[in-house]
Formats: C-alpha cells, sequence, structure tokens
C-alpha cells in the first residue's frame, strides 16, 4: 500500500470527509499483524481498500502482487466483518457451504472444507441448527470460519473479538497462532491492545487517518528497557533476602505490589472449570 | 472452465442461495396464505357476482388478488434481500471473495425471479385447481355454451401466470434498481409501490397530453412512458377471463417488452452498486 488516500464525499455539501491519509504500508507474508487506533482512526477503512471493497481516492493499494480492486486479488483472502450477522433462517452448514462454493473450493472437496472450517471454531454440534439460535459468540465463530473454509493465505479480520466473551477471546489468540504456525498472514484491528500485545509480530497504529507507528511488538516492548520479575506470595523475610540477593547483582528493588486475583484469570479457570464439569 | 462459465456459474449460486433465503423467510407463505383467504372470500361471495358467470367472477378474483399480492412480493421480497445483505455485512463477506459486484446483483435478481417463478407457479396451480373443482361442481359447464369455446382455457391461464410473472419481474427489477442507490429499505419499497402506480396509469397521461398538450408536454409525458414499464400492456387476465385465445404475437411482443425491461434495469442496477460505497 504507498500513498493510499481516502476521502469520503459529504451527504449534500461541503468538504469531503478524509478517512485515510498518506498511508503507505507494507505488510510481510506470514507475520501476524495489529491494526490499532480510537475509533474514526480509518482501520476499517484501511481493512475494506486491502480487500478491494473501497477504492482509494489516491494512492495505489495491491495484495500478493495484484491491484486491490481487481477479484483476482482476492483470491486466498478470508474476510471477518465487524460484528457480522447471518440470514437467520439458514443453516451453519448451509452458510459456510455457500462461502467456500463461492470461494472456488471444488465440489468433490466441499464437505470436507466446510466441516473442517467449522470444526476449528469449534461449533460442529451446531452445524445443522439453523442461525437464527445461535448466541453472538457462535455468529462471530460462524464468521470466522467462513473466512478459513477456502484456506486462505491472508486473513483479514474486523475487531473479531468485539462481543466475544473472554474464554472466545481466549480461544481466538490461540487460533491467531495456530495461522501463523501454519504460516498464513494475519491482519486484524482491535481495541484490545493487551490481545494486540500477546498474538502480534508486529502493531500498526493509525491515528486520524495517518498512520503515526509501524513497529514490531519485540521493539516496542524492549523500549523500556525494564523487565518486571513475578514471584509466588513471599513472606516478607524472603522477601529482604531477595532485596539483598538483587544488590549483590547491580539491580534494585523499585516496587512491590501485593499479589491480585486476576478477574480474567478467575472468569478462564472458573468457565473452563464448569465446562470441564459439564462435559 | 472460461471466465464467462465461471461468472455464470457464480450468479447462478447467489441467486440459488438468494431463493433460499427468501423462500425460508415469512413474507411469502403469508402472501400465499392471504391469496388463498382472498379466493376463500370470492367463493363466499360469488352469488354477488353482478350478472357474470361464477366462473368469470373467480377468474377474475384469482387473477386480481395473483396481481395485487405477487406486487407486494416483488417489491418488498426485493428490497428485503438486498437490505438485508448490505445491513448483515453479508455482502462485505460475499465481496470479500473473488465475486463482482456485477455477479452480485444479477445473482440477487435471480435469487427474486426465481421466488416470483414459484409464488405464481403455486397461485397457478391453486388457481387451476380451484376453477377444476367449480367447473366439476356444474354439469356440462366445461364445455361450455352451445356454439361457444369451454368456459376455461387451462393453457391460458397458465400462460396469464406466465405474464403475470414476466410482469412481477420488471417490478422487482425496478426495485432492485432504487435499493442499488437508495440507503433505507422503506425508501426502495416506496418508490417500488409508487413505480407500480405510475405503470398502471402513465398511459392515461401519455394519451391526455398528446391529445391536449404543447409539443413539450406531449413529448415529456412520451419520454417518461419509455422510461418507466407500461403495467397495463401485462394486462392479459380480462382476455382470459372474458373466454377470448390469447394470440402468440401478443404473448411474445410482451415477453421481448418485459425482457428488454428487466435487462436495462438490472444494467443500471449494476451500474449503481459498482459506485456504491459499502
Amino acid at each position: 500500500m504507498v500513498g493510499v488516500r481516502k476521502d469520503f464525499p459529504p451527504p449534500v455539501r461541503g468538504p469531503a470527509a478524509r478517512a485515510l491519509d498518506a498511508v503507505t504500508l507494507r505488510i510481510p507474508a506470514g507475520e501476524v499483524v495489529g491494526l490499532v487506533g480510537p475509533n474514526g482512526s480509518g482501520k476499517s477503512t484501511l481493512l475494506k481498500i486491502i480487500l478491494g471493497l473501497l477504492a482509494p481516492s489516491a494512492g495505489t493499494c495491491r495484495v500478493f502482487g495484484v491491484p486491490s480492486e481487481r477479484v483476482e486479488a482476492r483470491r486466498g483472502v478470508g474476510y471477518l466483518p465487524e460484528a457480522p450477522d447471518f440470514c437467520p433462517q439458514l443453516t451453519g452448514y448451509e452458510l459456510v457451504s455457500y462461502h467456500a462454493r463461492l470461494g472456488a473450493v471444488p465440489a468433490r472437496a466441499l464437505r470436507v472444507a466446510v466441516e473442517s472450517a467449522l470444526d476449528r471454531v469449534g461449533i460442529t454440534a451446531a452445524m445443522h441448527r439453523r442461525v437464527g439460535t445461535y448466541s453472538l459468540g457462535m455468529r462471530q465463530r460462524l464468521g470466522l470460519a467462513q473466512a478459513l473454509v477456502t484456506d486462505p493465505r491472508l486473513l483479514v479480520l474486523d475487531e473479531p473479538v468485539s462481543g466475544v466473551d473472554p474464554v472466545g477471546a481466549e480461544e481466538f489468540c490461540r487460533l491467531v497462532g495456530r495461522f501463523k504456525a501454519e504460516g498464513r498472514t494475519v491482519l486484524f484491528s482491535s481495541h484490545l491492545l493487551p490481545q494486540v500485545e500477546r498474538v502480534c509480530d508486529r502493531v500498526v497504529l493509525l491515528n486520524g487517518g495517518r498512520l503515526v507507528l509501524n513497529r514490531s511488538v519485540a521493539e516496542l516492548a524492549g523500549r523500556s528497557g525494564a523487565m518486571a520479575l513475578l514471584v509466588d506470595p513471599l513472606p516478607v523475610f524472603r522477601l529482604e533476602e531477595l532485596r539483598a540477593w538483587l544488590g549483590t547483582r547491580g539491580a534494585a528493588l523499585h516496587a512491590v505490589e501485593p499479589s491480585r486475583a486476576n478477574l480474567e484469570r478467575v472468569f478462564l479457570e472458573a468457565v473452563g472449570r464448569a465446562a470441564v464439569e459439564g462435559s | 472452465m472460461k471466465a464467462r462459465e465461471v461468472a455464470i456459474a457464480r450468479i447462478w449460486l447467489i441467486a440459488g442461495h438468494s431463493f433460499r433465503k427468501a423462500v425460508r423467510q415469512r413474507l411469502p407463505r403469508l402472501l400465499l396464505v392471504m391469496l388463498g383467504a382472498s379466493w376463500a372470500a370470492a367463493l363466499v361471495l360469488r352469488d354477488f357476482r353482478l350478472g357474470s358467470s361464477e366462473i368469470r367472477f373467480l377468474l377474475d378474483a384469482g387473477f386480481g388478488a395473483e396481481a395485487m399480492f405477487g406486487a407486494i412480493l416483488a417489491v418488498v421480497a426485493t428490497a428485503q434481500l438486498f437490505f438485508g445483505e448490505t445491513e448483515r455485512r453479508t455482502v462485505l463477506m460475499v465481496l470479500a471473495k473473488p465475486v463482482r459486484r456485477a455477479e452480485f446483483i444479477l445473482g440477487q435478481f435471480g435469487g427474486v425471479l426465481l421466488l416470483l417463478l414459484a409464488f405464481c407457479g403455486a397461485a397457478t396451480a391453486l388457481l387451476s385447481g380451484l376453477l377444476w373443482w367449480r367447473l366439476g361442481a356444474m354439469p356440462g359447464a366445461a364445455a361450455g355454451a352451445p356454439g361457444a369455446g369451454p368456459l376455461v382455457v387451462f393453457g391460458d391461464v397458465v400462460l396469464c401466470g406466465v405474464v403475470q410473472w414476466l410482469r412481477l419481474g420488471v417490478l422487482a427489477a425496478v426495485t432492485l434498481l432504487v435499493a442499488c442507490y437508495a440507503r433505507s429499505s422503506l425508501f426502495a419499497i416506496m418508490v417500488g409501490f409508487a413505480v407500480l402506480v405510475i405503470g398502471h396509469l402513465h398511459h392515461l397521461a401519455r394519451d391526455f397530453y398528446e391529445l391536449a398538450g404543447s409539443t413539450w408536454t406531449a413529448a415529456g409525458a412520451r419520454l417518461l412512458s419509455t422510461a418507466l414499464p407500461d403495467f397495463q400492456l401485462f394486462n392479459v387476465a380480462d382476455r382470459v377471463a372474458a373466454g377470448e385465445p390469447l394470440p402468440g404475437g401478443l404473448l411474445v411482443g410482451i415477453a421481448c417488452y418485459a425482457l428488454a425491461y428487466m435487462g436495462v434495469f438490472s444494467a443500471l442496477a449494476v451500474f449503481c452498486f459498482q459506485r456504491r460505497e459499502l
């Protein structure tokens, strides 16, 4: 993507709204890239330009070397829009099968591809139920299944964990890890910075339509040079021993905080235990 | 496979999917039930037929109800299908795959045409069944009066259903064009019904201005009547109800007229949709 600008015409009169301004970005194959930024910063517009759903007002965008507005650029791309919804009268299997056929999955491999995609996102048991009976999280997973069913090289995910419970978000992180291990390129936008930091190789920050940061997570993490040391709860005299030991090695203990239960961890443990007991 | 064959296969796939979605919604079933109810009412009220024969009364009521409920289905289902895709963002998932916008719109239109075909087919079959039953209840009625033709020519009833389908197809194409430009389904539905009313009446305005208006108003009226389809041309039900035969030339002319308007309106819909910011 080189020098991409996107202006939206005003509804009546007045100046055009500039959603993206001179954005130049290259996403290396096999990387997991997180796109972050405040609301209205141009994240979804950028993703839509990559997918050829919007035409840039200026600049060029190429996917796998093909201009993004051409149909050929979308071969090998899977896309999950923000808060997807589906026709409630159709079943999950019917919907994913339809998207597989649109993505030119051969008829002889259709059944296996659909069942495999549904299995990866964990809704095999509900695949013959109508989508109207699915929860919000299940619809999100169904959206992911339709993106995965064509076995894409590039996955573009717009706010994939918005409206998803912590268990779903945790599963999403695991899935992204698996995509990375399989050599797929993943580009996703999110407001959840801890998750972006956890699963991404690179972070791209947009603000007011401008690209303000494009760094690897390792680079960003190493910026302050500080390291945090987490230990199991210690009695006070052990803490003094630790302080003295660090001192002998030229390090200082700057802060000691009491151990607090992490709400997310408590939630995951409780829900995970309930799920195990339920099964 | 050649690119054109692939494109046709994708249009067919989208049409089949759209048809499946539409047919599982409540609207077509509700309209079929209402159609049946209106025919049942016609049966109950057949004693108030003001001198015409019972069969003619049933044919009039049957074709009239089919035209009305079919028009509702054509306008509302087209708008619902299109805005269902845009509001649920499924259109983004479809177009993020190697699918052209033109294929998407033509597939949507194909799905509506299949839905309307199913509706007209079911309505024609039900009406034929109803007429068959009433003819059976009137000894000697099937043969008609001596020297005259039969009271009902079932082949013409079927042809009337085909003409009805073509008329609804043109109306659906107009609605799809408006939907591709509009931002709300309500607007598309209202404009669709407005075009339906204008399409039934504008020949009166054209005739009036050609006789009484200035050259400019006559030209304006002629332009309007060319731009919008004349739905009165599809009115062959009166002939069938009157027991008159349907000439083949008339049917071919109607089919060509309908296909031309469907082609132009769907091409314009593709043009609008290609410029639409999603």
